[in-house]
């Protein structure tokens, strides 16, 4: 306790000292964890419109017209019972063009020169988000294609195959941006300290003759990496908090329908971001004073 | 108290000491003295672990301090007050905080601590200058100042490391006056000096090292 009370006062001290090295260092530190609650708003928007999107994911199995209704039956139950599928609904070939014509409103005009229903009769199949791999909906699809009475499977694969690859960037770059804000973070409180460090040599080696332990010693520093990390976290989740907000306002203006969509950064990182910047802070702090010998 | 059993100690393959023995009993004052670079700092060093002997054996107290592990070193060092040839005060702590330096390391309440250095800048008649930094104070005073941040810790053994040579008589004698008052509380002294006159008709014990050898054993 009386040694945590003298590293807290030391730390304090050199805080004060050294006001405007510290006062950089923490701004630094600061925004490199805003650059990185950017990122993890973004990804975290991304993700949820992948989710959004998956709910509804789905393929459409065209059935061929000979296809008679026991195998479109036989058909729509082996879906049902296919642990990947969520829901199954069957679209007649009327149902079909009953859609067609009320999607086409007044147009309709154009379908009453034919004489035979073109359309084919379908399947809609509701999968599980899990397929959302475009590598496992193309292998499911072409597993649907071989069944016989199967003639066409659609499943918007150019769109799911943007989708999937805009969420894998987004994931990839958080981590390469947090690993890189991380590194930054550390070297930043590193180079701070060992400044403080050598500028405190003389008080150092008399530390040591008088008999101070390593801990002694190093515990103001230690202390300091800490209040820099905490601070620097506190000031980025505030001005991350504070541009989201502002932002979800514009974006609301202008795209009322986004007003329950967007998202914001989850409650755990308001704890979690300035306790991250306090432990690299105090790795790097812990680094900078390096081995004590004797 | 201390014990030196044959013992050697190189700097660059240039031999210091040559197989060097002597000892001293606990509560002792005893002198160190030789001509300038005889290698009176290196056996204080060699006293509280700031190097090590190349063979032979010391001991401190409870301490064999030739074969001490790095984490040791604390607990010796807390034992043995040291009073540098260059002071080794903080410039930017007080006088004050200099001496209470001492006792934190010891990890002693504040309470403690307050009552302590305030008694021991009493006995050194610096009690009006607590709250100065060490730059503003006379050599003499800076000086007293080492010796009560040395001796508020209560240690064991006392070094000193030519405590006068920067002082005029008057200062050395207060100094020296310190360190008899130490002496008396049951601290092991002993005093390296090159000054004849500190320890002339003292009836102490002055070891003479020269040479790499400790050439005389005398009692002054």
């Amino acid at each position: 306790m009386i040694i945590l009370r003298y590293a807290l006062k030391t730390a304090f001290n050199s805080i004060w000292r050294e006001k405007w090295i510290n006062f950089l260092t923490i701004l630094s530190v600061s925004i490199g964890l805003s650059i990185l609650c950017s990122f993890i708003i973004v990804s975290r928007n991304t993700d949820s419109v992948v989710q959004r999107w998956a709910k509804s994911f789905g393929m459409v199995v065209y059935l061929d017209k000979k296809t008679d209704t026991g195998r479109e039956d036989s058909l729509r139950k082996y879906f049902q019972r296919d642990a990947d599928i969520v829901e199954v609904k069957y679209i007649s070939r009327d149902q079909a063009l009953d859609e067609v014509k009320h999607t086409l409103g007044a147009n309709s005009l154009i379908l009453e020169g034919i004489d035979e229903n073109p359309l084919p009769a379908s399947l809609e199949l509701t999968l599980k988000s899990d397929l959302l791999d475009p590598g496992l909906a193309g292998k499911k699809a072409a597993q649907i294609k071989q069944m016989q009475g199967v003639e066409e499977v659609q499943y918007g694969e150019k769109w799911l195959s943007s989708l999937y690859a805009i969420s894998k960037a987004m994931k990839m770059g958080t981590l390469f941006f947090g690993c890189a804000v991380f590194a930054a973070i550390t070297f930043i409180t590193f180079s701070t300290i060992k400044i403080f460090f050598y500028r405190r040599k003389d008080e150092i080696e008399t530390l040591k003759l008088l008999g101070a332990t390593k801990i002694f010693i190093r515990l103001p520093f230690l202390m300091e990496g800490i209040f820099i990390g905490l601070i620097g976290g506190i000031i980025s989740v505030a001005l991350i908090s504070a541009a989201s907000s502002f932002a979800s306002l514009k974006i609301v203006e202008f795209m009322p329908s986004m007003k329950s969509n967007l998202i914001s950064l989850p409650l755990s990182a308001y704890i979690e971001i300035p306790l991250a910047g306090a432990f690299l802070s105090v790795a790097g702090s812990f680094i900078a004073v390096g081995k004590i010998r004797y | 108290m201390i014990l030196f059993d044959e013992v050697t100690k190189t700097y660059d393959r240039e031999v210091v000491f040559k197989d060097i023995s002597f000892s001293m009993g606990r509560g002792e004052f005893a002198f160190l003295t030789g001509p300038s670079g005889a290698g009176k700092t290196t056996l204080l060093k060699l006293i509280y672990g700031a190097e090590r002997p190349d063979s032979g054996q010391i001991v401190v107290s409870d301490w064999i301090v030739s074969k001490m592990k790095q984490n040791a070193i604390p607990s010796l060092r807390q034992n043995v007050g040291v009073v540098f040839q260059d002071f080794k005060l903080l410039d930017n702590k007080t006088v004050f905080d200099n001496i209470a330096l001492a006792l934190t390391i010891h990890k002693k309440h504040p309470h403690e601590i307050r009552e302590r250095v305030n008694a021991v800048l009493r006995e050194i008649n610096l009690i009006h200058k607590a709250n100065i930094s060490p730059p503003y104070l006379s050599g003499g005073e800076q000086q007293r100042v080492v010796v009560a941040r040395a001796m508020v810790a209560r240690p064991i053994v006392l070094l000193a490391d030519e405590p006068t040579g920067n002082l005029d008589d008057d200062n050395s004698e207060v100094v020296m006056k310190l360190f008899r008052e130490i002496n008396a509380r049951g601290t092991t002294v002993l005093i390296a000096t090159h000054n004849e006159g500190l320890f002339r008709k003292t009836g102490n014990r002055v070891f003479y090292i020269n040479n790499k050898y400790i050439e005389k054993e005398m009692v002054a």
